[in-house]
């Protein structure tokens, strides 16, 4: 039985017979190689779920910010979660944004997310009308082209050195586990570029910050970024400028990232949401790896540790304060 | 450019550090005069925004100064200021910001001395690094 | 009509140059949008649709409106030389004249004040817009619901067609009649030529998605304010700004000052009723605090609202907001759900 039909199944019965108002998951999007999010509340809709690897939104993120009237208040939602999405939601309960009763976690394996803009870069732009993968390779055609492409080549950056593919936590597990992931090349897009000189940093920086239009497509929709009201959202007094100054950009980005130290799970969603496809994860990476390095943390990783930032050990190092 | 004097912010915590500051003060040692103060309850208080947004009006440097580890006045501030600024600092240094721009220290109260080396550290480790262009926003 | 060979097309570019700031799809950082170009190499037409929509040149993200400090208060000075765009798609030249609505001085306003926006006038008004039929319109495009479609040349002063080895272009307005009398090294369209621009016309409509009536879709809005439709339409929006800053029609904007001691300047800033902020009085209080009563406004000021006031739909069916949404949410679903309610 394959993996979308135990899948549909599974949230059938849950909602027959669990108690679950409604499944949270994925069904197909309107356009070729893209998902949309799915609220199944009946048996009929839950047929429509789906998970293959154009299923990239984290879906916590329905359960926080103004969104949480879907998910939340007096309803009791299972939600479908890859692995990067499980360790949104042990961060979420840790951090008491959701009720571990209001929720049934649904597990699934993930072999990574397509990242439609480096399926773009391969076609040359020319639009995708067909797109199908067999696991190794996926082929994608359009008006005048058809061609197969290493999944390795399209991954999301997310997933490419993807340590935990399963949901950690479930309450179901949809399919067989892939196991931890063992990658000596955890950060090593963050090695490469810790490389460089400053200068070489701050040009990068600088191109790769001056594209973005502040849409917050980014902020938006990541299950981490749930304040009521975002810093760059205050005006009394206003932190930052709106313009597209790049100080202004860049700070935003900066900050939102130690907001989300400790808590980012490197899902990716930011960067797949950008519609200037910014290499967000850069940043969030060299976090996680500080984090890592010194607190021994992992988001998400294990339900019952404090986020990092809200954490301290009295010895740790401290390398960085002046002697 | 020789005579170039760079603008330092330095945000100390009120119980340790800006008490220090005073004893270096009342002691009359010597340090340059290129820091402005900010004073602050506790460096737990010091939120990174407050760095960036120094750097953008045109700091040259942030020193940030707390009590040391286990003095704290409300006991674990600074760890918690600790942990946010040993992600800070390298994240800065990661996009590029040269690493002695900001800059953090223990003092207490009773090290007026040691008050006046930092700042003394910090303002010639500046000077070097020459006015700061990266982060200020032209308006 | 005008034949001009492709070999000319350098020569023609340059000597557009000459007399305008040109702008054309560029690639930008590995983004295709418009930009100011200096020579045909410039040009990127290997898309069909910028990813941010042409809107930019005439209404950038942030404008200066004015600098002052304590000698007084200055207005930046605009482009030396009228703007001219190559290779505008006839979706985007339409939303121009929707925005000329707003912000130009001749729209027709249900209250009869006229306002023009220096700003804006002083890029578009003396604009030429060269329109490029698209030939093999996209998945996303929906034009053909606004009663237009790939090879409509409205909104354009000359309408340019792509035969292969050579573009074919036509005055539409009297703007354009005028260039196109000056213009050297082309010759008449012949009628071989003619015939194989409507051949090109009829297969690149034959590639749209089948047409949604919208002739009920503002009426229909109108009843609908309060319905719970609301509810499940926007339930999986994350309420970015995503689709309003590509979009090609929405031009809603902000405006602060920043300021130093002793001096500042005001900017304009775009804006997108998606955000929480967009709303929020000085009190506290958002009369539009939850995400589905934004959506709503998005859908009903795009619909219904800018009908009422100007007499069309406030949408050109480009399809941008449909390719760039995070979450697809598809805005052709969304009118098909209005209608079908
Ligand atoms: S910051 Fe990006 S990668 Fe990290 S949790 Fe949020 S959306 Fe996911
Ligand atoms: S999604 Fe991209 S363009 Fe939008 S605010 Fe984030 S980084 Fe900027
Ligand atoms: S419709 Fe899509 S692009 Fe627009 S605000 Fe909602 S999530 Fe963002
Ligand atoms: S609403 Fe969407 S389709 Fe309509 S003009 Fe805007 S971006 Fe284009």
């Amino acid at each position: 039985m394959n993996i979308q039909q135990e899948l549909r199944d599974a949230a059938r019965k849950l909602l027959a017979e669990g108690g679950v108002d409604q499944i949270i998951g994925w069904s197909s999007g309107s356009l070729p190689m893209s998902s949309t999010p799915l609220f199944a509340a009946t048996k009929e809709e839950a047929d429509d779920l789906i998970f293959d690897a154009t299923c990239g939104s984290n879906l916590t993120v329905y359960f926080t910010k103004d969104r949480r009237q879907i998910a939340r208040d007096g309803k009791k939602s299972g939600v479908v979660v890859k692995g990067c999405d499980a360790r949104s939601i042990v961060l979420n309960l840790k951090e008491n944004q959701i009720k571990r009763d209001d929720v049934v976690i649904i597990g699934v394996p993930c072999d990574g997310i397509i990242d439609r803009s480096k399926v773009e870069d391969k076609t040359g732009g020319r639009e995708v009308l067909e797109f199908s993968d067999n696991g190794k390779n996926i082929s994608v055609k359009g008006r005048g082209f058809d061609i197969d492409i290493p999944r390795t080549e399209v991954l999301s950056d997310s997933c490419i050195s993807c340590v935990h593919p399963d949901a950690g936590m479930s309450d179901i597990f949809i399919g067989e586990p892939r196991g931890e992931q063992k990658t000596k090349d955890q950060y090593l897009s963050v090695e490469q570029f810790e490389e460089l000189s400053a200068e070489e940093r701050w040009e990068r920086t600088k191109q790769e910050y001056s594209k973005c239009i502040r849409c917050y497509a980014c902020r938006n929709v990541c299950p981490s970024c749930y304040c009521n009201e975002c810093f760059v959202d205050q005006n009394d007094p206003q932190w930052i400028g709106k313009t597209l100054d790049l100080s202004d950009t860049i700070i935003f980005h900066v900050i939102r990232n130690l907001h989300v130290a400790g808590r980012c799970v490197e899902c990716g969603s930011c960067e797949r949401a950008c519609p200037m496809d910014i290499r967000l994860l850069l940043l969030n990476r060299k976090v996680a790896k500080e984090v890592a390095e010194r607190f021994g943390m992992e988001t998400g990783v294990d339900p019952d540790a404090k986020p990092a930032m809200s954490d301290f050990r009295e010895g740790e190092k401290q390398d960085f304060i002046m002697g | 450019m020789n005579d170039w004097q760079p603008k330092i912010l330095a945000i100390l915590c009120t119980w340790c550090s800006y008490a220090g500051a005073d004893l270096a003060g009342v002691s009359r040692i010597q340090y340059p005069p290129n820091i402005r103060v900010v004073k602050v309850p506790c460096s737990g208080r010091v939120d990174p925004l407050f760095i960036m947004k120094s750097l953008q009006s045109g700091y040259d440097g942030i020193l940030v100064s707390g009590c040391h580890p286990g003095d704290c006045h409300y006991m674990s501030g600074n760890f918690v200021a600790r942990r946010r600024f040993a992600v800070l600092k390298p994240l800065l240094e990661f996009i590029g910001i040269e690493p002695d721009r900001v800059q953090f220290s223990w003092v207490s109260a009773g090290e007026g001395e040691r008050f006046a080396q930092v700042v003394t550290k910090v303002t010639e480790d500046v000077k070097k690094l020459g006015p700061a262009k990266r982060l200020v926003k032209q308006v | 009509m005008i034949r001009l060979e492709k070999d000319g097309f350098k020569n023609f570019i340059e000597e557009l140059i000459a007399e305008y700031a040109v702008f054309a799809p560029v690639m930008k950082d590995g983004k295709h949008m418009f930009g100011n170009i200096s020579s045909v190499e410039d040009i990127d037409s290997s898309r069909l649709n910028t990813e941010m929509s042409p809107k930019e040149i005439f209404f950038p993200h942030s404008e200066v409106l004015f600098e002052y400090d304590e000698d007084g208060i200055r207005v930046a000075d605009g482009e030396k030389k009228p703007i001219a765009v190559w290779g505008m798609r006839g979706c985007d030249a339409r939303s121009l004249r929707m925005l000329d609505k707003v912000f130009g001085g001749d729209g027709e306003r249900p209250d009869n004040i006229k306002f023009e926006d220096p700003y804006w006038e002083r890029r578009y008004g003396d604009s030429l817009i060269f329109s490029v039929a698209c030939n093999e319109p996209l998945s996303t495009c929906f034009c053909n619901w606004f009663d237009s479609g790939p090879h409509d040349s409205a909104g354009a002063d000359i309408f340019v067609v792509d035969i292969g080895d050579a573009f074919l272009m036509d005055a539409v307005s009297g703007k354009g009649e005028e260039f196109l009398k000056g213009l050297s090294g082309s010759g008449k369209a012949s009628e071989k030529d003619k015939k194989k621009a409507a051949v090109i016309a009829e297969e690149a409509v034959s590639l749209l998605g089948k047409k949604t009536d919208l002739g009920e879709l503002n009426d229909k809005l109108k009843g609908l304010f309060h319905k719970p439709i609301w509810d499940s339409v926007s339930a999986k929006c994350v309420n970015c700004g995503a689709c309003s800053f590509t979009c090609s029609t929405c031009h809603c904007f902000d405006i602060q000052d920043e300021s130093r001691k002793g001096r500042g300047k005001r900017v304009r800033i775009w804006d997108a009723c998606m955000f929480p902020i967009f709303t929020k009085e000085a009190s506290g209080h958002n009369p539009r605090s939850l995400s589905k009563e934004r959506v709503r406004q998005r859908v009903m000021h795009k619909y219904s609202y800018f009908v009422d006031n100007h007499g069309e739909f406030l949408c050109t069916g480009c399809g941008r907001c449909i390719s760039v949404c995070p979450v697809n949410l598809d805005i052709r679903e969304v009118i098909r759900e209005v209608l079908a309610s």
